[in-house]
This record gives structure tokens, C-alpha cells and sequence, in this order.
């Protein structure tokens, strides 16, 4: 009587995920300017296991099951001759019978790999890019895209159709990745994105989507488990960055939904097998001998990670890396970022000096993080009339419900009532 | 125990904009709510039917395809259950978890009893 188990089986998202597996594999097999056939025909899958499996129950190998689906829909779609002639061309005098389609996991990392490259090439724009990775390697629906970046169904639908247009113009080989070190950068910064748009989402009053944050880290994962990257030290980086912040889920999020800033958390909620899978990576990066902006960020999460408590956090250490990143990369975020840190080391009268000079040299005063930082300097400091002017000047800044709450709050506490 | 006959309704082909996480909590949903009430016995059959086929009627001495519903509204599967009465069997109707997709229908029909029929 193992009714609801019986239907459990299927692993979480099993659907979205084989959905980008298989649309890769066949896309590698009818090629890139084929990429919405391709999506076509593992959405017909997907609806053929709907109809059997409600009924029918889930049958032992529902992957093996969805891979013969796929495989059938697309050998019949060829037979059909409506993509028999570029089919040809694309298979260069290859005898079309010695090609065979099988779904071995090796193939299945390759493609995925390949279609990664592919989504972000660089003839293709950057919202394009990022829309391309999600409908296609993660299987999100253009609603869901739409939710994700809080825009209209259209709008997505248009990036879609552009991408999509870049890849049949101009297809892209899947038979070399000579250019996959050009490209390698912005495959990260895509995976960083969709990673950044899950943990802090811009828009929307949406806490978190951890849904998103674990698809880049599974992409992340299919970078440093294939062999055709050779230099994965920024990859290494990208994934102990990202597997380091996601430690700290559980703990970001009270049962009110509203966020728990780090110094708040409850430390023990810190997810441990995340923490050391990060610190393993971080390993490897480090053996690249060469530093990036992601092995930076990573360290400074790292040293988050391992700290009893926040002020027992190493912040001597956490300043010194963001005074590397900033040689990197001069950033007001970066500068504003490393405020605390200046402050926990130095004081908080000489970071509170540090951000009024950054005020006037850039236009971070329109961010409304800026004034929230100032505002909890203030308040360390004891100012309290500045601290409560910076946060209402962080309020009226912010249009995100969600942040507008947690500030209130940050008032509140200097402030009991007002 | 009286039978029915539950007629699954949709505007077209409602499936094709599900996203595969929708399919997937569908199937799952869906799956288990028909499979234990198989195991209960009260589901005798639960079918999906094909988008395709016709409808056929009688004109002017021949049969001919049509006329065709102005309706989009197809049915696109069927229960055959057992239940007490007509309450009960849309009490169990209600139950399915498909009707959170908001597109589904369902016509809820009990079987008619001709003694001596069946």
C-alpha cells in the first residue's frame, strides 16, 4: 500500500532536468539551428510519460523510458524528411545509418556542456543568454522564466526568439570549442547571475529561490566535471563561492519569511556538507596559482563560514581580501562591501568617512544598501539620530517590499518607538 | 455501491503550456490519487483519451463526420467509479488534485441502471 511512495519516486525536478539533458543530446544530433525542434519533441516526450504514468503508475527506469521516447519522436521526425536536408548537410557525407542516438551519460555531459557554450556565445545577448540556459538546460517554462526576472511572458518570449534566431543564422560548431576559453567567462558570469538572481532576488517581494541557486550550482558542476575545459581553477572558484553562500539558506530565512542577516543567524543551521564541498573546491582553485574575483569572493565566504560568530569572524583577513578585490576590480560595490570589514578592523568612524568620499565620487548614493550600511555604522557608533536618517533615506530608496520590511526593522531596533 | 462515469474536460489541448515541473507534480499528484482509489476498488477505470477522432451522425441517409461543437471544450479522459450516491461520487471527484491546475472540468454522470441491461 506504498500509494504516495510508489508516485515519490520520481527525484525532485527529475522533469526539469532530463527536460535540458535531452533537448541538448538531440540538439547535438540535428544541430543548433535545430535547437526548437529539438525542444519540441522532448516536450511531446514529457507529455506521452503524463498520460501513461498517471495511469499506468511510474514505470522501474523512467529515464531509460523518456530517453526511448525522445529517441523514437526524433529518428521519426527525421523520417519524416522535414529536416532530412539540412540533416545531410549538417552530417558532412556521413552516412545517415552509422549515426546512432544513444543517451550514454557521457554524451549527456558533453551535450549539456556544449549547450552551455552554446546558450552563451557571444553573437547572442546577454538576456538572451540567460533566458536561452534557463528554458533550455533548466527547463523552466516561459512563464516561469517571466516570474523569475519579474517581466511579461512577451518579453521572454522575445528573447527566446532572438536567441534563438542567433543560433539558426549563425550555428554554432559542436565539433570544436576552440573558442571555449573566450567563452568560458561569460558562461561563469551567466551561472553567477542566475545564482545572484536566486539568492537575492531584484525583483518581486520573493525571498529566495533556491531553485535557481541549486540549477547553477548543478551547472557549475557539469563545467568542472568535463574534461574538454583544461583550466577549471575559475570554475573551481565560481562553484566554492556558490556552494559557501548556499550553506547558509536554511539559516537566512525565519519562519515570518523575512531574511536573517548573517550576524543574526543561527550558526548551527549552517548546512555543513555545503561548507566543506565548498572548502574542497576552494582547494583545487587555489592550486591554479593565479587569483580571480570569484576565488576572492569565495574566501571571504569561506572565512564567513568557518567563524564561531560574527565578531569572532577573521575580519583582519576579510579586509585584506577585499582590498585584492578592489585591486581587481574597483567597484563602489565592492568599496561599499568592504566598509564593515573596515570598520570591524579599523573603526567605524574611518569606514563611515570612507563611504561619505565614496558618496561623492560615484552614484552609490542611489543605492538604497549604501544608506543601510551607513546606517548600521551609525548606529555601532552610537549615532543614533544619523543611524535613524540613513535608514529612512534607505527606505524611501528601496520599491521591494521585502526590503523595505527588513530595514523598518533595523529602525525599529534603534529606535523602539517611532 | 452505484456507478459513474466522470468525463474530463479541458479548452483544447490544455497540456502543452504545463511547464515539466508542472508535469512532473502532476504525475505525481494525479498518479497517486487514481492509484489508491484503484487499490480502494472504487476506481474501475481511469483512461486518457487521444486528441484526435471524430464525431459522426446520420444525414439525408448517410453517415458523415459533424457537425463539430462550436465549443473548444474536448473531452480529453474518464473515470468509470464506484460510489454510494451522486454526492459521494463528487465528493471524490472534488478530491482530485488536478482541479489546482485550474484548467480541468468534470462532468460527473451516474451510470444508468436498466434492470435486465446491465
Amino acid at each position: 500500500m506504498d500509494t504516495e511512495k510508489s508516485f515519490k519516486e520520481l527525484a525532485d525536478h527529475f522533469f526539469r532536468k532530463e527536460y535540458g539533458k535531452i533537448v541538448s543530446v538531440i540538439t547535438g544530433y540535428l544541430g543548433t539551428d535545430h535547437v526548437e525542434t529539438a525542444e519540441d519533441i522532448v516536450q511531446e516526450a514529457l507529455l506521452n510519460a503524463y498520460h501513461s504514468w498517471q495511469h499506468k503508475g511510474i514505470p522501474e527506469n523512467p529515464q531509460a523510458w523518456l530517453y526511448t521516447a525522445a529517441k523514437n519522436l526524433t529518428l521519426n521526425s527525421l523520417k519524416r524528411g522535414k529536416y532530412a536536408e539540412t540533416y545531410k548537410k549538417s552530417i558532412r557525407g556521413k552516412e545517415a545509418k552509422s549515426i546512432e542516438l544513444e543517451f550514454t551519460d557521457q554524451l549527456i555531459k558533453d551535450e549539456q556542456l556544449r549547450m552551455m557554450f552554446v546558450c552563451c556565445d557571444s553573437s547572442i545577448a546577454e538576456n538572451s543568454q540567460i533566458t536561452l540556459i534557463l528554458k533550455i538546460l533548466c527547463g523552466f517554462s516561459i512563464t516561469e522564466i517571466a516570474n523569475v526576472f519579474f517581466t511579461s511572458k512577451e518579453t521572454i518570449n522575445k528573447r527566446l526568439v532572438r536567441g534563438r534566431k542567433q543560433l539558426r543564422d549563425n550555428p554554432i560548431s559542436f565539433e570544436h570549442l576552440e573558442n571555449i576559453k573566450d567563452t568560458l567567462p561569460i558562461v561563469l558570469k551567466t551561472i553567477y547571475l542566475l545564482f545572484t538572481e536566486g539568492y537575492s532576488p531584484s525583483q518581486k517581494d520573493e525571498l529566495i529561490r533556491y531553485d535557481l541557486c541549486l540549477e547553477a550550482i548543478r551547472l557549475g558542476e557539469l563545467l568542472i566535471s568535463n574534461d574538454l575545459i583544461t583550466d577549471k581553477a575559475d570554475s573551481y572558484s565560481l562553484l566554492a563561492l556558490m556552494y559557501f553562500n548556499a550553506s547558509r539558506f536554511d539559516a537566512r530565512m525565519n519562519d515570518d519569511n523575512m531574511i536573517v542577516e548573517l550576524e543574526q543567524q543561527d550558526r548551527s543551521k549552517w548546512n555543513k556538507s555545503f561548507v566543506n564541498k565548498g572548502s574542497q573546491y576552494l582547494q583545487y582553485a587555489m592550486e591554479g596559482n593565479r587569483t580571480s574575483i570569484y576565488l576572492i569572493l569565495a574566501t571571504i565566504s569561506a572565512n564567513h563560514c568557518v567563524a564561531a560568530s560574527f565578531n569572532k569572524t577573521n575580519w583582519v583577513q576579510i579586509l585584506s581580501l577585499y582590498d585584492d578585490l578592489i585591486a581587481i576590480e574597483d567597484s563602489p560595490i565592492a568599496r561599499l562591501n568592504r566598509a564593515v570589514a573596515l570598520a570591524k578592523v579599523k573603526g567605524n568612524d574611518l569606514a563611515v568617512d570612507e563611504l561619505i568620499d565614496l558618496e561623492t565620487q560615484s552614484d552609490i548614493g542611489s543605492y538604497y544598501l549604501f544608506h543601510t550600511t551607513l546606517g548600521y555604522l551609525y548606529k555601532e557608533g552610537n549615532e543614533d539620530k544619523k543611524a535613524i536618517l540613513s535608514y529612512q533615506k534607505a527606505i524611501s530608496l528601496t520599491t521591494n517590499e521585502r526590503d523595505k520590511k527588513l530595514i523598518q526593522k533595523k529602525l525599529m531596533d534603534v529606535v523602539p518607538i517611532l | 455501491m452505484k456507478e459513474f462515469l466522470l468525463l474530463i474536460k479541458s479548452e483544447e489541448e490544455p497540456k502543452a503550456d504545463l511547464s515539466p515541473e508542472q508535469l512532473q507534480q502532476h504525475i505525481e499528484k494525479v498518479g497517486s490519487f487514481i492509484k489508491r482509489l484503484t487499490e480502494e476498488g472504487r476506481m474501475k477505470s481511469a483512461q486518457p483519451l487521444e486528441m484526435e477522432g471524430r464525431i459522426l451522425s446520420y444525414k439525408n441517409g448517410q453517415i458523415v463526420d459533424g457537425p463539430y461543437n462550436e465549443t473548444k471544450e474536448i473531452v480529453s479522459g474518464y473515470y468509470h467509479l464506484l460510489a454510494k450516491d451522486l454526492d459521494e461520487a463528487i465528493e471524490i471527484a472534488k478530491g482530485d488534485p488536478r482541479f489546482e491546475e485550474g484548467i480541468w472540468r468534470m462532468e460527473v454522470r451516474p451510470i444508468k441502471k436498466v434492470t435486465g441491461i446491465n
